[in-house]
């Protein structure tokens, strides 16, 4: 067998190690994303209490009946060309750097619905999660987002004023 | 590059070491791991799982290896692609213009930019080196190499 050969049949030969013995050691986690589980975000619930999901029936309750407030997770751009009236705009990146004061002065027992685009965006669940770590205790991710959001044909808000 | 027994032996437990350590901490937590490369916006979330619970067992393995002696060039194979593959989508991810952590080392926050290439480069040149030595530079068993 030639050399390069001999060489290449080993680095295929580490790789499916590396397979078998990933399959063995995480076969409980492999059980739970076969039943269903981070099928949307990996995070784990019980790392994470407070943050559920909801449909965007439940959004839009919330919203309507003014027991949440909303914040959208987008680009400032995606922002500015339509959001969820009354929506702060966090968006996700600089979620990691520091919180708007405006933000962080809310009360942490309130009700936050964080939504982005739609579709399988994540940058609700990052920002879910470190709006988690600053001490909110009722974090809702609405999963269909701004696009189920604006599929549904409810009320837009436009432009970057802040609310 | 380098052809001394010694200096490649350094390299190899160099380079080996940083993969075993890189897989550890990524093992050790796999549903941070995934959510990293998730956050690539490359793949979905299905293929983000799989690449998450495989890739640092093969990190581990591949590095273990290189330090042991068993396989050394297949490791070093292995550690040359993935080094590759990791600068393309650093590059990539850069022209995207994402604001993302490089998941290079589980928890620790390194945004992927231009300090993960020059570090993926650096380790690059490591692992060209033990890869294209000849053989008997990097046979330990067989004594020194041959001079001339």
């Amino acid at each position: 067998m030639s050399e390069a050969g001999r060489i290449l049949r080993q680095a295929m030969a580490i790789g499916a190690l590396g397979l078998l013995i990933a399959a063995a050691v995480h076969f409980p986690l492999f059980k739970r994303f076969a039943r269903g589980e981070f099928r949307e975000s990996f995070f784990q619930a019980s790392d994470f209490p407070g943050v559920r999901l909801i449909t965007l029936e439940e959004g839009e309750e919330l919203w309507r009946t003014a027991q949440a407030s909303l914040v959208d997770a987008r680009r400032p751009g995606l922002y500015g060309e339509g959001h969820v009236p009354g929506a702060r705009s966090v968006p996700a990146p600089e979620a990691e750097k520091a919180l708007s004061v405006d933000l962080l002065n809310l009360p942490r027992e309130g009700t936050l619905v964080v939504y982005c685009e739609g579709g399988d965006c994540q940058s609700s669940f990052l920002l879910a999660k470190r709006l988690h770590d600053e001490g909110f205790k009722d974090i809702r991710v609405m999963t269909g987002g701004w696009k189920a959001w604006q599929a549904a044909g409810l009320p837009e808000e436009r432009g970057n004023g802040q609310k | 590059m380098v052809r001394n027994k010694t200096v490649l032996l350094v390299f190899r437990a160099l380079l080996g070491g940083l993969f075993v350590y890189a897989g550890i901490v990524k093992v050790l937590e796999p549903l941070d791991f995934a959510q990293n490369i998730r956050n690539y916006d490359l793949v979905g979330q299905s293929l983000s799982f799989i690449a998450a619970i495989v890739l640092p067992w093969i990190e581990i393995l591949a590095g273990a290896f290189l330090i042991a002696g068993i396989w050394k060039r297949g490791a070093a194979l292995v550690i040359t692609g993935l080094l590759v593959f990791f600068i393309v989508l650093t590059l990539v991810t850069i022209a995207r213009g994402l604001d993302i952590d490089c998941g290079c080392f589980g928890a620790i926050d390194r945004k992927a930019g231009l300090s993960v290439i020059l570090e993926d480069l650096a380790m690059l040149y490591l692992g060209l080196c033990v890869l294209s030595a000849p053989k008997e530079y990097i046979r330990q068993k067989e004594g020194s190499p041959r001079k001339g």
